[in-house]
């Protein structure tokens, strides 16, 4: 099994929203970031890959099994964190444990019972009297338990103060680091998926933006400030996703571009241009910058 | 995996259960307060058996009520989290809504048990005279019957989406509004009358809740 997740040519429709054509691969043993802003269509993808709503059309294969088809047997092998706290409040937390652990033959009590010290959870606590950040310590704590091979992790740390989320995290890179596993995990929060994420997929308006390795996501985006550029420029080697004057104080124009190499300086000199100065991106400058292109791109087909 | 679930059950229902366990034993014994004459002439005998029937309907008030309650107790939990755990986890849905049936479905168990106690206890107090029988048992089966029958059709409708919900009222909505419609206009025909009867008697499903419900017969 080479990929975790492979969806191709999924459609859903919901009143206004739809989801078109999507197509996502997720690779066995990567920690892949699913990132769109609110409302992108992240919460129902996952939702969509876990048999949750049914899909109009298309092909989902997770673990090497048909979703929705085998999804009570898939769902063993899979530890899921929902965007809201899904958990019975009337239960305590040692309640709450036994009645998860009753569904999964591979749970590990062990590793419950240590998780459960490491987050500082009390046992009899009611669920429905928890923090915030407890509870969604409590719902990583679950699906660690049950030994998955692929997490989903819908907005996993939303809303979460800072020590809450720094521990949520560390949790999560302890287990997949010591048991190989997949993590799918969505966000908005872009920041934080680029110090744990080696691949990057980026979702809005129902679709698919792009989908590639981080380091390449973060490598080939660069913002570059140019002069001299003549106003149509035709047959880029790279993918120039906007160009903008470099505003007051600024000389010349600011492109941003996918696909950068350095070799591809000498375009500016065949084209008379000068090239002032190239910038890495961040993920979230580049999300931003995609985001842009992409809604550009969309705006102009409608 | 059902041992959790009806512990869930249990710990959602219990406060339920335990007034309905109250109720359900108090009713034989209050349904049958003033019946105990000696002696009693034939008007007497006739008269407390239709006291006995009148009071009686409550038995099958009280069946409804914790059938109700209780299937509506069962799926608060998962309606308050839009079900995304129930579906979150690895068991086929079908055999979700088995397992939580059959959980509810053994908590009517105590209702039904303290009804027949209740029942057994009213009937051993009682002096009946000659002629007067007490039916403690066949009742509280007639009891156990009705409780799993509202409890199965509001547990039906319960774990069905508002969608459904939606449709069931709307239909039900859109029959009294042609029967009034139909009554508006002179129209001779009373099938809301007909449909109910056929629902109520037998073999209607809810034939169970009417006829004789009376602890107390000759």
């Amino acid at each position: 099994m080479n990929n975790a997740i492979e969806v191709v040519g999924l459609c859903y429709r919901v009143k206004s929203f739809e989801i078109h054509d999507l197509a996502l691969t997720v690779p066995a043993g990567s920690v892949y970031g699913f990132l769109g802003p609110n409302g992108a269509g992240k919460t129902t993808t996952i939702q969509l890959l876990l048999g949750q709503r049914r899909a109009a059309r298309g092909q989902m294969t997770v673990l090497g099994g048909s979703m929705p088809r085998d999804a009570a047997r898939l769902l063993q092998r899979l530890g899921y964190v929902p965007e809201r706290p899904h958990l019975y409040p009337g239960l305590t937390v040692t309640e709450g444990l036994r009645y998860h652990a009753a569904f999964y033959p591979r749970w590990d009590s062990q590793r419950a019972a240590e998780l459960l010290h490491r987050f500082s959870l009390e046992g009899d606590q009611r669920i429905g009297g928890l923090s915030k950040g407890e509870t969604g310590k409590l719902m990583v704590l679950l699906a660690l338990a049950q030994h998955p091979e692929l997490l989903v992790l819908d907005e996993p740390t939303d809303g979460l103060d800072p020590v809450v989320r720094r521990d949520v995290i560390a949790a999560l890179l302890d287990y997949v680091s010591s048991h190989s596993a997949t993590v799918f995990i969505s966000s908005h929060l872009v920041h934080e998926l680029e110090r744990i994420c080696d691949w990057v997929g980026l979702m809005d308006r129902g679709r698919l933006v792009a989908e590639m390795p981080m380091q390449r996501f973060k490598n080939g985006i660069k913002r570059l400030r140019v002069t001299g550029a003549p106003a149509a420029v035709e047959d880029t080697p790279f993918v120039l996703l906007s160009r903008e004057s470099a505003g007051v104080g600024g000389a010349g124009e600011v492109w941003v571009v996918r696909g950068w190499q350095s070799p591809m300086q000498e375009y500016f000199t065949t084209m008379g241009a000068i090239l002032r100065e190239v910038v890495d991106l961040d993920l979230e400058e580049g999300f931003v910058e995609l985001l842009r292109t992409f809604r550009g791109l969309d705006s102009r087909e409608a | 995996m059902f041992k959790v679930i009806l512990h869930t059950q249990w710990k959602w229902s219990r406060l339920l259960i335990a007034a309905s366990l109250v109720a359900a034993f108090a009713l034989p014994i209050l349904t049958v307060q003033g019946f105990g004459i000696a002696d009693p002439t034939v008007w007497e005998a006739r008269s407390i058996l239709r006291a006995a029937e009148s009071r009686s309907v409550w038995y099958a008030v009280l069946a409804a009520g914790i059938g109700l309650l209780l299937a509506t107790s069962v799926w608060s939990a998962d309606h308050r989290g839009d079900h995304v755990y129930a579906l979150s986890l690895p068991v086929a849905r079908w055999r979700f809504v088995v397992l939580r049936f059959a959980a509810g479905g053994l908590l009517l168990l105590v209702p039904v048990v303290a009804f027949w106690a209740g029942a057994l206890l009213a009937s051993a107090a009682l002096s009946l005279p000659y002629g007067l029988h007490a039916y403690p048992t066949a009742l509280a089966l007639r009891f156990a019957l009705a409780t799993v029958v509202a409890y199965a059709v509001f547990f039906a409708i319960s774990s069905g989406t508002t969608r459904a919900a939606g449709v069931v009222l709307a239909i039900v909505g859109g029959l009294v509004v042609v029967q009034v419609l139909l009554h508006g206009a002179d129209v001779d025909i009373d099938f809301l009358q007909d449909l109910f009867g056929r629902a109520v008697s037998w073999p209607g499903p809810f034939g169970v809740f009417a006829g004789r419900w009376a602890l107390i017969g000759v």
